[in-house]
């Protein structure tokens, strides 16, 4: 089904064999800017970029490769020169006068290439004297490459099955296997920490609707755990709802037109439960999708938690009992663009790791000016182009990592935490762990019980999750995706 | 020599004057008129000012963020000192206006002219320098970023002479002409190249923010004009 020839990532056959595709690009651009409202910013780019190269050098690509086609302006240009062209006055007028640029099959493919060489982290725009967002050119230009069939397979087959699918989740995993997922998990923390904690299934009325990013609930065991002790102990009315219980958005990568339908959905589920506040699990670009609540659910859209400020805002409260002792390893906490690069979540993670780690180093730089992890905008996705990932776009991460000396590498995100593992194995960081900030939290919480989770469990734990830690997860899901219904019936199966 | 000069003072810059103010001010209404219409069908209506605000502010007066390319930075800055100060406060300009028109206004001493019109001149060729020996400015650069600094050096050199007869190796009418025709063609310039700038950058910031503010339905329009409402993923 996937032909991997053309690109540096796989795209379905339909996609290659699409013909016509400069005409169909150029009424999908002309469509978007009539509907959309990018159309003012794309204009003052388009009139006013001095080309001074001073977004350069804050471009972790740019920084490994050098080469001038990874320049954020250089990217940028090429759709702007397609809007002045095609979109303004003057450019009509001169290619009328004099020819010039006409945008070709081989050009629509140099702009496939360069616009998923840039993780959209959004890091440049601060350098750039204009303004320019090369963020937002880079999530303009793939939305209109994929009304001409050019999306990624790995984010395609997930928005597929999320939205059209049986299962409604990015990853197929079925409803029966998510409960039995969550017993599970119950019955771990059960026998560890000597406590019973549900997970609650379509609570009706329930103030928080909990949407992690699905494939936590297989691959982050300790993070979801976390996440219940939470809720619990704060005496929180919570619920998963089983007909949508998935916070990631890929539309956010390349489609406002999935990325609509997604959040959508999503609030449509809370609607059904009659619930009153959406609650984001660990994931930055689920958070930042949510965040878009307010622009698709119309007046009455539900406010929007993320599991982070709910955690900080109960432990000020004193609603979070913590044992005396902290976590003794060298702590390190990685910023994901999609919640810290505007400044809306930085403080909160900070001061809950301040509280609960002996030794929390920072990572320079950090909060609004952190690196991306390397495989933001949907990239961690592409399993096949993961020696991109975690060579020149990642790079710069790997050194932040290896310069804190760090033991633990947090981030609350699912995204960058497949990304991280993946980075430290690459690149000889094999005795770094990448964990969720759940995970650490719930080390340190004092349920009170005698099974405390003393340090000989907190070991069998880690050993029995170590698979998923260690462990390239996506293939699983992705054949799992791929084939819905054969989608195993146990969600433990990585 | 004199219908010529009296033609580049007289009709030449007014109309290269009314092209300019006409131009930036249509810049700005449509910008402005775009702004609000994007405002408008917002779903989110929430807008950060106070970042947005922070930032405009910091690149109108960027002196404290210079950067890692703070020689290229330093330039710029005085570059522009010189470029927005010269032209509109020299003693002999507003006495022109005084005679035109009958406005005038505080001038800057003429010492201080000379010293900034100087700096714009070294500015000008250190731009083009700077440009050429960084890698990604010299990857970059078009052929305007290289002729706009260089161009804009004209004005200034001629201006410069014109001001002290005994530095001009040259006849003095043919400098003053050269003066008046390069000023006029560059404001002439101003609407039409990235010169425009000028007006539009105090709204950059704001226009990148709006620009992530969806209207609510743009997606399912996009998807009804190009015809792929039922369409399967
Ligand atoms: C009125 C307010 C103005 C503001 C706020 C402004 C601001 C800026 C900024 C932020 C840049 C960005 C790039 C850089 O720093 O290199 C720039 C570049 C530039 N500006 Fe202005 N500018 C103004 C007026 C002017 C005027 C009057 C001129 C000349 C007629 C001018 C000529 C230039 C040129 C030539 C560049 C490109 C420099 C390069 O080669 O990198 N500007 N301006
Ligand atoms: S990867 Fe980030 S820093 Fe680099 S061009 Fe893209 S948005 Fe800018
Ligand atoms: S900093 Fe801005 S104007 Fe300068 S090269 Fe980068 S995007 Fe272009």
């Amino acid at each position: 089904m996937a032909t991997p020839t053309r690109y540096a990532y796989h795209v379905e056959a339909a996609a290659l064999e699409m013909s016509d595709r400069p005409r169909r690009f150029l009424e999908a651009f002309a469509a978007i800017l009539r509907h959309g409202s990018y159309n003012v910013a794309l204009d003052a780019y388009a009139r006013m970029s001095a080309k001074c190269g001073r977004c350069a050098s804050s471009c972790q690509l740019y920084q490994s490769t050098g080469a001038p086609e990874d320049i954020p302006c250089h990217r940028s240009e090429l759709l702007l020169r397609v809007y002045r062209r095609y979109f303004t006055q003057s450019g009509v007028l001169k290619a009328r006068l004099f020819g010039g640029f006409t945008l070709t099959d081989a050009y629509i493919d140099e702009m496939a290439e360069a616009y998923y060489r840039c993780t959209a982290c959004r890091r440049c725009k601060a350098t750039c004297p204009l303004g320019m967002d090369h963020g937002l050119v880079t999530h303009l230009a793939r939305w209109t490459l994929a009304e001409v069939g050019v999306i990624p397979r790995a984010l395609l087959v997930s928005v597929r099955e999320q939205l059209e699918g049986n299962t409604h989740n990015t990853s197929a995993i079925p409803l029966p296997a998510l409960k039995d997922s969550c017993e599970f998990l119950s019955e771990e923390l059960h026998d560890i920490y000597d406590v019973d904690i549900p997970y609650p299934f379509d609570v009706e009325g329930a103030e928080y609707v909990f949407f992690p990013a699905v494939s936590d609930f297989l691959m982050e065991a300790d993070t979801l755990m976390g996440n219940a002790a939470v809720m619990h102990l704060t005496g929180a009315s919570w619920t998963i709802g089983s007909h949508n219980y998935d916070g990631i958005n890929y539309g956010l990568f390349y489609s406002d037109r999935m990325m609509e339908r997604i959040v959508n959905q999503l609030v449509g589920e809370v609607h059904r439960l009659k619930g009153r506040k959406i609650l984001v699990g660990e994931c930055g670009h689920a958070t930042r999708s949510a965040w878009y609540v307010p622009t698709f659910g119309g007046p009455d859209a539900p406010p929007v938690v993320n599991c982070l400020e709910y955690a900080y805002a109960m432990l000020e409260a004193g609603k979070i009992p913590l044992k005396a002792e902290k976590i003794p390893e060298r702590v390190t906490y990685h910023d994901p663009c999609n919640i810290a690069r505007v400044g809306r979540i930085t403080e909160q993670p900070r001061e809950i790791l301040k509280a609960i780690c002996s030794d929390y180093v920072e990572m320079t730089p950090n909060r609004t000016k952190n690196y991306c992890c390397g495989g933001g905008g949907g990239t961690v996705s592409i399993d096949e182009i993961r020696a991109f990932r975690t060579g020149p776009m990642g790079q710069r991460k790997a050194t932040q990592i290896r310069d804190t000396g760090a033991e633990l590498v947090v981030s609350p995100c699912a995204n960058c935490k497949k990304q991280l593992r993946e980075l430290c194995q690459d690149n000889d960081l094999g005795d770094v762990q990448v964990v969720g900030l759940h995970d650490l939290l719930l080390r340190v919480i004092d349920f009170g019980t005698n099974g405390n989770g003393g340090a000989a469990e907190d070991a069998a734990l880690g050993a029995e999750s170590s698979g998923s830690r260690g462990a390239d997860p996506m293939p699983v899901t992705a054949a799992a995706v791929a084939t819905p219904d054969a989608a195993g019936e146990e969600g433990e199966e990585s | 020599m004199n219908a010529w000069l009296h033609l580049a003072r007289g009709p030449l810059f007014w109309t290269a004057l009314v092209f300019m103010v006409l131009g930036l001010l249509r810049h700005l209404a449509l910008t402005l008129w775009e702004t609000a219409r994007a405002y408008h069908r917002a779903g989110d209506k929430d807008i950060p000012v106070r970042r947005v605000l922070q930032d405009t502010g910091r690149w109108l007066f960027p002196l404290r963020h210079l950067g890692e390319r703070w020689p290229y930075s330093l330039t710029t800055f005085a570059f522009h000192v010189g470029v927005i100060l010269v032209p509109l406060f020299l003693a002999g300009h507003i006495e022109l206006w005084r005679k035109g028109v009958g406005l005038s206004w505080p001038a800057l001493p003429n010492a201080v002219s000379t010293v900034l019109t100087l700096v714009v001149i070294v500015a000008a060729f250190a731009l083009v320098l700077e440009r050429a020996s960084a890698r990604a400015s010299r990857a970059l650069g078009r052929f305007q970023d290289y002729a706009l600094p260089l161009f804009i050096a004209v004005p200034f050199v001629s201006g410069l002479l014109v001001m002290h007869p005994v530095w001009n190796p040259f006849a003095a009418d043919p400098t003053l002409l050269v003066h008046m025709l390069s000023a006029d063609l560059l404001l002439f310039l101003v609407p039409l190249t990235k010169l425009s700038h000028m007006i539009l950058l105090p709204l950059t910031q704001l226009v990148s923010e709006l620009a992530w503010h969806f209207p609510p339905d743009a997606g399912s329009r996009v998807g009804v004009t190009l015809g792929k409402e039922g369409e399967r993923i």
